[in-house]
């Protein structure tokens, strides 16, 4: 090989390396955030990232996370159930399941009587569920609203008429008592600190963790054509790997 | 000419995709039905069954977790009893009817089934399985029930929704 033409494949290889380095360090923090939540992602079940949730305002913030607008609450003791969107809560312990209509609440006993939707849920004073109840187990259709009648026994104002149940709600039977004598649940303002800590923990329990690692893996989390980012990082990962590749190569060479 | 068209009509369904022809989700038979058919001659009235102590701790290792109420209703003539019990398949429950005459399930029934896998539960020929089965001393059924490849976790929730019937069945007749 003659000294010019060493020179030359000296110069090529030093470009080589040059792009190298260039393409390196443009990909680096795309690189980075691409492997570690690769990794992370590989171990979803272990660190049960898809069940814990995100509690940091501002990443709530950039998901556009809100609080709902409208909630309802009655007051049941020195609790509260509150409906919050479709969320319904015993003070802040969420009540499994979807809701739409939160007819009313009240105490009686030692149970919490919840009138939502087409059922009535039986809680106990911390909020456990002890019964769900529905049609089968008589609850009229079409409740309006629920109260207590001058004995204190619980009264439902059904589609058509007004009901009863038994101490146990075990039996239906329709009452006939008068009901402008009905102390018929009200709803209730929530107090200000237990609603502030209300928002705060339905947002938090909105957005996996493994939503936003998923986002940031593919570049979305920066907006609609954030995947472009990642794309791009891809591709100067391929490039790097090659030039690397061939650097190696070259160097081998006598 | 009738022919032909049926042909092609027959044709032209065996291109729909499976699922469209075969989901399962839905109400197949409502609980008050399924109460009726269990006695014909009058359901009796509900009672209720208080998870507490011993019991719960038994639920508890026939299900690997806690029902997810406090009391499970029942409704019992003699020695014949039917329950209405929920256990999560993959991720929603599957409301399930069972009915124990003499110890023994008399008959298990898929009421509602909210997934849209796994529904093959359903059929007789693998509810079936469970008529005349008991429970053994270790709270487990006796006998085997065949799987539905693509319904396991289904097929398990009714295999422990099956042991959890007979388990409480014993405790009412007590």
């Amino acid at each position: 090989m003659s000294r010019h033409h060493r020179r030359h494949q000296r110069f090529k290889l030093k470009s080589l390396y040059v792009w190298h380095r260039y393409i390196g360090l443009s990909a680096a923090v795309f690189v980075v955030i691409l492997a570690v939540t690769g990794l992370l992602l590989n171990h979803t079940e272990r660190f049960a990232f898809d069940s814990r949730h995100v509690q940091s305002g501002w990443l709530l913030d950039w998901y556009g996370i809100q609080a709902p607008e409208t909630s309802e609450s009655f007051a049941v003791g020195e609790a509260y159930i509150t409906l919050f969107g479709k969320h319904l809560y015993h003070n802040l312990h969420e009540i499994e399941g979807d809701y739409e209509d939160l007819i009313g609440a009240l105490r009686s006993g030692e149970l919490l009587i919840v009138a939502v939707d087409q059922s009535i849920l039986l809680l106990m004073t911390d909020g456990e569920l002890v019964e769900r109840l529905g049609g089968t187990e008589g609850v009229p259709s079409g409740m309006r609203r629920i109260g207590k009648d001058a004995d204190g026994g619980i009264v439902v104002e059904g589609g058509h008429a007004f009901y009863q149940p038994d101490a146990d709600f075990i039996d239906w039977h329709h009452w006939e008592g008068d009901p402008a004598a009905v102390d018929w649940v009200k709803a209730t303002t929530l107090p200000e600190p237990l609603y502030a800590e209300l928002i705060d923990h339905y947002r938090g329990e909105v957005l996996p963790i493994e939503r936003v690692l998923l986002d940031l893996h593919s570049g979305r989390i920066f907006g609609r054509y954030g995947y472009l980012i990642m794309d791009i990082a891809a591709v100067l990962l391929i490039l790097l790997a090659l030039s690397g590749t061939l650097i190696w190569m070259k160097r081998r060479r006598p | 000419m009738y022919r032909l068209i049926s042909l092609i009509l027959l044709a032209l369904g065996s291109l729909v995709p499976a699922p469209l022809l075969a989901d399962g989700q839905g109400e197949y038979q409502s609980p008050e039905t399924f109460l009726s058919n269990s006695f014909p001659e009058g359901v009796p009235e509900a009672d209720v069954i208080w998870l507490r102590g011993e019991v719960r701790e038994g639920v508890e290792s026939i299900l690997g977790h806690r029902y997810p109420s406090l009391r499970i209703r029942y409704w019992r003539k003699e020695d014949r009893s039917a329950w209405i019990l929920e256990e999560i398949g993959k991720e929603q429950p599957i409301t399930t009817g069972i009915l124990i005459e003499a110890g023994e399930i008399e008959a298990l029934r898929v009421l509602i089934f909210r997934e849209s896998r796994g529904w093959e539960v359903k059929y007789d020929f693998f509810t079936d399985q469970f008529d005349d089965a008991r429970l053994t001393e270790d709270n487990k059924l006796d006998r085997h029930i065949d799987n539905i490849s693509g319904a396991t976790l289904s097929v398990r929730a009714l295999t422990k929704l099956a042991r959890l019937a007979l388990y409480l069945h014993q405790h009412v007749q007590q």
